[in-house]
């Protein structure tokens, strides 16, 4: 678009100012000497030649200026503190299987910090590269996608996205962790979905204000996957697909994954069932004088590749027999396993500076065994300190069976504090 | 000692919190959002300071979506926007607030279309005003008018007015490139003033020196100039109500704010300002 008459107030701003000035001093003038005015005319051919000049250049100026705006950064950070139970336990961070840091029971981290550069080209077309740093990370590609929009529609309520992005399942995995009231999302997103992302195609149709379908197609490994992003093993490609309905205090989705898992070995490798069935909701409410709160739910449900199965049933290569092979007898149909995950959340705003939340999660990822089930129970408060900053305070009570002697279980101490700032721009 | 040290986080959090809370009560009221508004809100502040001593009511502009963005940021208390919240924009409240904002209608007002009062077009459909913008017409010989360029003059993306006029006028369409985007609209009112080919688009309220044009909604209704009567009673086609927007059900001097600008004495106020009341 062009900027003329943004220019052309400028021009006539100055003229005018100049102009009386221009007058004001000829009326001091024609009053002490009574001599003849100066040239009018001329002043004024002389003020729209410079102001010509000047307009030539604030147009240039704002044309960059809206080239420029095209570009849009965001990103955050956030800077935390964790403290778990007990010496002898490790803190535990997010992962799939978790990762169990080396014996650090206090530290002061990065978890996120992150950068985000969108550029819209056109009403019909985005492109997004995003980069994550933090979590005992080096800086790493987190997303780069291009995104077309449909040219048939008014509102372009057709989306093709294709490169890394999130995975479209569930409501979880596509809510950004700068707005999620716990500093962590639920074990079984962390376990079937780590990572969150994945490199294919997706297609979002908008159909009305409130119905929304996505389906894709993606490798299947995702990110946090060792192959990642060389190669996509299991070569046929996994597909997923989302219904979703927003009424507005009463949002929910059914989301379906379907694939395959591709367990390497010397020789054959061995090929198992990847699905996933999920639904969540989210109920919404006001309370006067106290404040807005949510009430939210997921579960997922299906078959994976078990962490605790793969140990069981396969003989990890040694320097003595450098071969990775099944165990006698083991099945490999049994590396896969159904699970069962779910979560709800509350969460209460109080006023407008705080936030309290309370969630339970659950993870089961093979619900024809005992003791190998997680569950925690997670209280947070959110502070929000200005529109940019919060600071979370959350406690993490995880309970899981810890094999004893004799066959007995226990919980072990790894109960977690975090205090965590975030800023977001 | 380690458990002490959240625990003393959160308590700081909280002390921090209440006084941030009393500090924030002690500002008065901040009003921020819609530039076709920001005329009408500064109206209706200073008469209610004047009939309210002690209460404090700030208002700026800056655009519809500059408001909401300071709402959903936390940073006003009231936003002011000529047209409906977005999707996005309530579910990045809720993210927020867990709460999708309260809407209140607090004036009604007719989009002008403006043309400059040497311009021999006096009437333009839907259907014309839509090509016009989106570029498909692009002479006014076109339209009944002379033979000479148009040249289409609109507002910044920020604007709710430029939002209402793409989603109710132009049904969605992109903007032509040739439209030429002002920061607000007395800027497109004297654009319009100073070039005879020029056509814009903004309140009914900023139209002095240019003439407003008739707007039929297709060709089987009559085109209907803006004022109090058809504005009122519907019959001008291209008629919006302006917002108040909170983030929760208004309470205490906000909702007192909000119930006198709803009073007659408010809506009276409206009118005089060249608006119409809402009820």
């Amino acid at each position: 678009m062009t900027t003329r008459p943004r220019a052309a107030g400028i021009f006539v701003a100055l003229a005018a100012t100049l102009f009386a000035a221009g007058a004001h001093a000829q009326s001091a003038d024609s009053e002490s000497t009574a001599v003849a005015p100066p040239d009018a005319a001329k002043q004024i051919s002389d003020l729209n030649g410079q102001v010509e000049g000047m307009t030539e250049s604030v147009q240039t100026l704002l044309s960059d200026v809206d080239k420029l705006k095209r570009f849009k950064f965001s990103g955050y950070i956030q800077a935390r503190w964790e403290t778990a139970e007990t010496k002898n336990d490790s803190v535990k961070v997010a992962g799939s299987p978790a990762t169990l840091t080396p014996a650090n029971t206090e530290r002061f981290y990065i978890r996120r910090a992150r950068l985000k550069l969108t550029y819209d080209s056109s009403p019909l077309s985005q492109a997004v590269v995003y980069f994550d740093g933090g979590a005992d990370r080096t800086i790493r590609l987190l997303e780069a996608y291009v995104t077309l929009l449909d040219p048939w529609t008014a509102y372009h309520t057709h989306a093709l996205t294709v490169g890394q992005m999130d995975v479209p399942f569930g409501y979880e995995i596509e809510r950004s962790s700068s707005v999620r009231e716990l500093p962590e999302r639920s074990r079984a997103e962390n376990v079937l979905f780590s990572g969150e992302r994945d490199r294919g195609i997706k297609l979002v149709d908008q159909w009305t204000l409130k119905f929304e379908t996505v389906l894709a197609v993606m490798n299947g490994g995702g990110i946090n996957q060792p192959d990642f992003p060389n190669t996509d093993p299991t070569r046929g490609k996994d597909f997923m697909a989302r219904a979703r309905y927003a009424q507005g205090t009463v949002d929910g989705a059914i989301s379906y994954y379907t694939g395959r898992n591709t367990t390497p070995l010397t020789g054959p490798d061995v090929q198992t069932d990847k699905t996933r069935l999920g639904f969540d909701t989210q109920v919404y409410y006001q309370l006067p004088v106290v404040g807005g709160g949510s009430l939210k739910g997921e579960y997922f449900g299906g078959r994976n590749v078990n962490a605790d199965s793969l140990k069981a049933l396969i003989a990890e290569p040694t320097s003595a027999n450098p071969v990775r092979l099944l165990k006698p007898g083991a099945n490999p149909a049994h590396l896969a396993t159904d699970f069962v995950g779910w979560y709800v959340m509350w969460v209460q705003n109080v006023g407008e500076h705080f936030q309290a939340t309370v969630r339970y999660d659950a993870f089961d990822p093979n619900h024809d065994l005992a003791h190998d089930q997680f569950a925690r129970t997670c209280l947070g408060v959110n502070w929000f300190y200005d529109g940019f900053t919060r600071v979370t305070v959350s406690y993490d009570i995880p309970k899981t069976d810890r094999a004893l002697a004799g066959g007995a279980y226990d919980d072990p101490h790894d109960n977690l504090w975090t205090v965590q700032v975030q800023h977001k721009f | 000692m380690k458990r002490l040290i959240p625990l003393a986080a959160l308590a700081a959090a909280g002390l921090l919190g209440v006084a941030g809370s009393v500090a924030a009560a002690g500002r008065g009221i901040t009003v921020k959002g819609s530039d076709t508004m920001v005329i009408l809100a500064q109206r209706w502040a200073e008469t209610y300071m004047a009939g309210h001593p002690g209460s404090i009511v700030q208002v700026t502009g800056g655009g519809s979506g500059t408001g909401i963005a300071a709402l959903i940021n936390g940073t006003t208390d009231i936003c002011t926007a000529s047209r409906p919240m977005k999707e996005d924009e309530k579910r990045k409240l809720r993210d927020r607030f867990q709460s999708m904002g309260t809407e209140i209608a607090v004036a009604k007002d007719g989009l002008s279309i403006y043309l400059n009062d040497q311009n021999p077009v006096k009437q333009l459909s839907f259907a014309q005003l839509r090509d016009i913008y989106t570029g498909t017409i692009s002479n006014w010989k076109q339209v009944g008018g002379n033979d000479a360029l148009i040249v289409p003059y609109g507002r910044e993306n920020s604007s709710g007015t430029y939002v209402y006029f793409k989603d109710n006028v132009l049904l969605g369409r992109d903007y032509s490139p040739r439209c030429q985007t002002l920061p607000g609209t007395a800027a497109v009112v004297n654009a319009v003033v100073r070039d005879p080919n020029g056509i814009g688009y903004g309140g009914a309220a900023y139209a002095k020196g240019v003439k407003d044009c008739a707007v039929s909604k297709d060709e089987k209704n009559p085109a209907v100039l803006p004022n109090a009567a058809t504005v009122k009673d519907g019959s001008y086609p291209v008629t919006r109500d302006l917002f108040f927007y909170t983030r929760v059900r208004p309470a205490g001097d906000t909702k007192k704010f909000i119930d006198w600008v709803l009073s007659d004495e408010g809506q009276a106020l409206a009118t005089k300002v060249g608006y119409f009341p809402v009820r």
